[in-house]
């Protein structure tokens, strides 16, 4: 009860808070916009190519940039967390009683949340473009990526406060940040990759997701690549977040 | 262990680190003993490992060895027990920028399991008590440095701990700010809250601790109320100043070291320190030695001994010179 409580206050805090920068809101919410009106339209010409089986480029497309959308809500989830340290938040939070899981996943919950909500609207948007939804596809795909938020938002809070310098941390996210997009297949399908880059790949969690979502965007839910993402995900995910775990409340000192 | 008075017990507190692969002893052996209604001073220079306790006495680090008790818990085996019972305003702050101080205080509230109705009745009384009204709704990026600091103290006793620790709270404010914190940090423990604070300006040690332990290698070094340790340091400073610079500083340190009167002699500057039984003998002695020297002397003042002349003693450093690369540094 206490660690609902405590959840939903430490949730609360930050959502709200970013809903009152409009300039946070405008650039989170135009930069996904961007990529449909000014990348999306150089593909219509590659649609006859391999991996546009379909023909159709938003249906293609819109999922790996919701993917790009919660992977980067993720990975540059650290910078606030190098600012809470640096003015002392996170350590006024862990002198109180709060739950420690809650210091953790709160904010990354609010994160979480504006991430959905962007997409979403997103996805409303591309619908008068000839994107299809296919409902419960999509509603497993958010699970997906809920589980991907998770993810990386624990993995860029813990090398934040491993880092602790905003230069070095910086670097290394940036540093992961490009071989993983170029790797997950977000913006161009990997079966228009050699093998030796399709074999890599594998190693990259995005890539699972971003697979299973142009799979779960078509409604193939019960596809290999959707059981494939989850069994990837999931396991994943619940060790990462441990370990955040014990770095967070180690942290500190 | 702990009789009712106590509102903080050390027994042998210890923590090492390792850095770039050398064990660094931050804190060796600490013994404290803390009254409930006390300002319990804590003082030593800049990394003498008088955060680090603080660290461990407020759950933020591990314990290596010895035991501590806060509040009636024991810090290793009860942490969260020992969380709800004390308030800790860091050196950093810790309050949000983007919220306003209100809000802020709200958070605070809650998250120590108040209700909302009891956390806005509490944080109103704090806003007030530590006039901090006028700017309670603003967001606190908008605050001055002592307004801030100010918030920080509110937010740390929003729920009424039974213990605050306060870590350097003057450390960057202005001589006016900084005299204001100190009234508050009286009228606070006028009030009742048992305050323990550390802080590396002999002043601050001086007219707030009602008890003091002073702290330098991680080991005490010296505890006791002010006036008590420095009336241990027997006899009197004089302060010479001659009219000339230069050698002549040296010139009279080497003179006056020989008497044996004199217990130290050092040079500060354009003067020269003297450690001697008794002033009052001591000067026309000091005056007629000079004269012989045919020495001119621009002034000459006699001091009762500082905190200062008490960490001198037990350490052979001055604390003050800490300070001043303190200041320079920033």
């Amino acid at each position: 009860m206490k660690l609902l409580t405590d959840i939903k206050l430490l949730v609360k805090r930050p959502f709200l808070q970013e809903f009152h920068n409009p300039t946070w809101l405008f650039v989170s919410g135009s930069t996904p916009i961007m990529y449909l009106v000014l990348f999306m339209p150089l593909l219509k010409r590659l649609s006859s190519g391999p991996g546009f089986s379909t023909g159709n480029v938003i249906q293609l497309f819109l999922p790996g940039i919701i993917a790009l959308l919660a992977f980067g809500t993720g990975n540059f989830a650290g910078f606030s967390t190098i600012f809470q340290l640096r003015n002392g938040f996170i350590e006024r939070l862990r002198v109180t009683p709060a739950s420690r899981f809650a210091l953790l996943i709160g904010p990354i919950l609010s994160s979480m949340a504006w991430s959905l909500i962007f997409s979403a609207v997103i996805v409303c948007l591309s619908v008068p473009f000839g994107f299809h939804i296919h409902l419960m596809g999509l509603l497993v795909y958010t699970l997906l990526l809920i589980t991907m938020i998770i993810l990386f938002s624990s993995i860029s809070t813990s090398l934040a406060i491993l880092a602790r310098e905003i230069s070095t941390f910086a670097a290394i996210v940036n540093g992961i940040n490009l071989p993983l997009i170029l790797l997950g297949g977000v913006m161009l399908p990997l079966t228009l990759a050699p093998n030796w880059m399709r074999f890599i790949a594998h190693v990259n969690p995005l890539y699972y997701v971003v697979e299973a979502g142009r799979a779960l965007a078509n409604g193939q839910i019960g596809v290999n690549a959707v059981g494939v993402a989850f069994a990837v995900m999931l396991p994943l995910t619940i060790i990462v977040l441990w370990w955040s775990m014990r770095i967070y409340s180690k942290a500190v000192s | 262990m702990v009789d009712e008075d106590t509102v903080l017990q050390t027994k042998n507190l210890r923590k090492t680190f390792i850095s770039k692969k050398k064990k660094v002893e931050a804190v060796r052996g600490v013994d404290l003993l803390v009254k409930k209604g006390q300002i319990y001073g804590f003082l030593g220079p800049n990394g003498a490992g008088k955060t680090t306790t603080l660290r461990m006495l407020t759950t933020l680090l591990p314990i290596d060895e010895g035991e501590a008790i806060v509040a009636g818990y024991d810090v290793k085996r009860q942490p969260g027990e020992v969380r709800k019972h004390i308030g800790y305003v860091s050196q950093l702050g810790g309050s949000d920028d983007e919220a306003t101080g209100r809000d802020d205080l709200l958070l605070q509230g809650q998250l120590y399991g108040m209700s909302l109705a009891a956390s806005k009745k509490r944080a109103s009384k704090l806003i007030e008590f530590l006039q901090l009204s006028e700017y309670a709704d603003r967001k606190v990026i908008t605050y001055s440095g002592g307004q801030r600091r100010r918030l920080d103290i509110a937010i740390g006793i929003m729920h009424q701990p039974d213990i605050l620790f306060l870590d350097e709270p003057t450390t960057g404010l202005d001589p006016q700010n900084r005299a204001h914190m100190w009234q508050q940090i009286r009228i606070l423990r006028n009030s009742g809250t048992t305050i323990f604070l550390t802080t590396h300006y002999l002043e601050e040690a001086d007219i707030l601790s009602d008890y003091l332990t002073i702290m330098d290698h991680g080991k005490i070094v010296a505890e006791g109320t002010p006036r008590e340790l420095k009336r241990e340091i027997a006899g009197d400073a004089i302060i010479i100043r001659p009219k000339l610079e230069g050698d002549t500083v040296t010139k009279i340190q080497k003179l006056v070291a020989t008497k044996s009167f004199v217990k130290e002699a050092r040079v500060e500057g354009e003067s020269i320190h003297l450690y001697v039984e008794d002033g009052t003998q001591a000067l026309p002695q000091i005056f007629a030695l000079l004269e012989s020297h045919k020495i001119a002397l621009d002034t000459v003042s006699l001091a009762e001994p500082s905190l200062d002349d008490v960490f001198l003693k037990q350490t052979g450093r001055s604390l003050r010179d800490g300070e001043k690369n303190d200041e320079e540094g920033r």
